[in-house]
């Protein structure tokens, strides 16, 4: 019953990428619950969970810490997790993440103050670009650096392009660090130094001003510039986030669903991250129909000719249905890499309600016929 | 019942919004002139229609049906080019990749003017008497999509800015010019999510729900005691109950849809092996006798 899908002695690092509505918070949980299984201290770090998974994994609304995930049901199996086994589930919350981290590491309690109250920072530390990524990864860091967890399972937020999560640490630290922004409060006088192109940003961003009548600014300009003295800080904690992401004990995990759409996306996912000279090491078909039953069967019955031909209609339209999935999935091994596997998550009859579904999904978890 | 001429076609992850809106506009353009918006990243409805377009581009599928790529970041790019006459430099400076982040980081401007681009849109559509097709993008950014005009009414007390808000916010919340259609699948997530979206345009935001589209939607085949008969057949039993239980969740997830006030149209489930022009097609057509109903 145990997966053999993913190698948990082997891995510090699972980290589930994917675009938003495949299960990848669904896969990332019970890859860990797998883990734990396997007899792991496991950690998972989920994004914006679904109601049901949150019951099961005994996380509610409210909790940012990690919290205990009991293991009794899949102790109660025989040959269950070893003594060492745990889980522990924790729900990202960014703009929390994201205070603390100003908290901890402003240079002084004017500057702590003075970012918190901003306007941008107010409204946008959660919206602003990458910020949810950039949480995930600092997040990330304080997980692995736990003694005594083997494993972490990160889900990362909904992603429509697949350098979204890796390269949050750069855009954010890029808009940290802008010269643009920084150009915003320069005296007029100043400017010579500067290239055309900052010029041209800086018209336009003062045009923005004035068109809209915001007077964000100034405001931005603020933000960014509160940021001073935490920037070495951040700059260091994302390029450590970011070997950890390469390393040889993490697993970049690319979840999808079998719909061609979905697929498509996952294909242009794997490019980019082979681009970006990333391994992907397995992806997930989330959602996979299972195998169809023999049509024989039916020739062979003793029943009604009327009920075989609502038999054979119903196997006929799933068989489509199957089709079109099988189709899909050799575009998808068309363009694996050699290293990574092509793993199918049979479709559940019900929504994760508990660990034990949990486990039953990564228990499923197999790989995708040749 | 009247249809306005913009339907923005929005729904939960996964149910099908691409595949609704592609058909949705096929059905309309055998009325009158149709344009169908493709706001999705990968262009899903666009691609199911056989149109290859890059961003901000436009293909004539056939004489009444025409498709437009949009994206936020196209729609800052010519705002810029608007500011910044001198091609040059708003190049360049679009290629800046600092620009890019600073620009990210003003709330909602993207958003905005794509909102924007969306009501000069409209007004066309109006003017010319042609409907309007948004493929739009999954529920909880279509919401935030949706409330940043009335963001912007917040923030900006005057100016420019404030003028299109208003303008942007009385399109918006006018039931004859602006509806919006929720695509659901027969599951109870889906479901409990649409009564959520729903509640929150209608009240929170008074924005016209014109109904909702039941996706993926399965006729029984099977009669309850069809199964008992199928003792031996287990295999074939199991794939039976599947069918009578995916037609039970469509029954109940209709009703549910309709108690809320929803008015509510089924789109059968295709037992296809593929998914293409044809499909919509097929889909456009069963869409066409029940428009009278949305």
């Amino acid at each position: 019953m145990k997966s053999r899908a993913l190698d948990f002695e082997r891995y510090r690092l699972i980290a589930c990428l994917g675009p938003g509505g495949v299960g990848k918070t669904t896969v990332s949980a019970a890859l860990a619950v797998s883990g734990a299984w396997r007899g792991r201290a496991v950690d998972v770090m989920t994004v914006d969970p679904a109601p049901r998974l949150l019951d099961a994994l005994g996380l509610d609304g409210n909790a940012s810490g990690p919290r205990t995930v009991s293991l009794k049901v899949l102790r109660a199996v025989p040959g269950g997790p070893g003594r060492r086994a745990r889980l522990r589930a924790l729900k990202l919350d960014p703009k929390e993440t994201f205070d603390s981290i100003v908290r901890q590491h402003a240079p002084s309690a004017a500057a702590r103050d003075a970012i918190l109250s901003n306007r941008i920072y107010r409204n946008l530390s959660s919206a602003l670009a990458g910020v949810g990524d950039y949480m995930a990864m600092e997040k990330l860091l304080e997980l692995v650096s736990q003694p005594d967890t083997d494993v972490v399972v990160l889900d990362t937020p909904p992603a429509s392009e697949a350098l979204d999560f890796l390269d949050a640490p750069r855009r954010l630290l890029d808009l940290l660090n802008s010269r643009a922004v920084t150009l915003l409060g320069a005296p007029a006088g100043l400017l010579r130094q500067f290239r055309l192109v900052d010029l041209a940003a800086r018209a336009v961003l003062a045009a923005f001003d004035r068109v809209t009548g915001l007077n964000l600014l100034a405001d931005v300009q603020a933000f960014v510039s509160g940021f001073e003295g935490m920037y070495e800080g951040f700059a260091e904690r994302a390029k450590r986030a970011d070997a950890i992401l390469r390393a040889a004990d993490t697993a970049l995990v690319l979840v999808t669903t079998p719909e061609t759409g979905r697929i498509a996306q996952a294909r242009e996912f794997l490019h980019a991250l082979q681009k970006a000279g990333l391994q992907v090491h397995a992806i997930v078909v989330n959602r996979a129909m299972p195998a169809l039953p023999d049509a024989k069967a039916i020739a062979a019955a003793k029943l009604s000719a009327a009920l075989k031909r609502k038999l054979r209609r119903n196997l006929a339209d799933h068989a489509a249905l199957k089709e079109r999935e099988t189709r899909s999935l050799e575009a998808l091994s068309a363009v694996m890499p050699s290293q990574a596997q092509l793993l199918l998550s049979p479709e559940l009859d019900h929504e994760p309600r508990s660990v034990a579904d949990l486990g039953v999904i990564g228990a499923n978890l197999r790989p995708a016929p040749r | 019942m009247h249809l306005p001429r913009v339907l923005f076609v929005t729904g939960k992850g996964g149910t099908g919004k691409s595949t609704v809106a592609a058909a949705l506009a096929v059905a309309l353009s055998h009325r009158r002139f149709t344009v169908l918006a493709d706001l999705s990243t990968h262009l899903g409805a666009a691609a199911l229609l056989g149109a290859a377009l890059g961003e901000d581009q436009t293909e004539l599928l056939s004489e009444s049906l025409e498709v437009v790529a949009l994206s936020q970041r196209a729609e800052l790019n010519s705002f810029i080019k608007r500011l910044v006459p001198l091609a040059a430099i708003s190049e360049r400076m679009l290629r800046s990749r600092t620009f890019g982040y600073v620009t990210a980081a003003l709330p909602g401007l993207e958003a905005f003017l794509l909102l924007e681009r969306l009501r000069m849109m409209a007004g066309e559509a109006a003017l010319h008497d042609r409907y309007l097709v948004i493929d739009a993008p999954a529920t909880g950014t279509a919401l935030e999509l949706l409330a940043v005009a009335n963001g912007v009414k917040g923030v900006a007390p005057v100016g420019t800015l404030r003028r299109l808000a208003d303008d942007v916010q009385e399109f918006l919340t006018n039931p004859h010019r602006f509806a919006v259609v929720i695509t659901v699948t027969p599951e109870d997530l889906s479901v409990r999510e649409t009564l959520a979206t729903a509640e929150t345009l209608k009240s929170a935001r008074r924005i016209e729900v014109a109904g909702t589209i039941l996706n993926r939607s399965t006729n029984a085949l099977f009669e309850a005691r069809d199964l008992e008969q199928l003792g031996a057949l287990e295999e074939h039993r199991a794939l039976a109950r599947k069918r009578l239980e995916e037609r039970a969740a469509a029954i109940a997830a209709r009703r549910e849809l309709e108690r809320a006030g929803l008015v509510t149209f089924e789109l059968p489930m295709l037992y296809r092996a593929a998914m293409g022009r044809r499909e919509i097609s097929a889909l456009a057509r069963v869409l066409a006798t029940g428009l009278v109903a949305l």
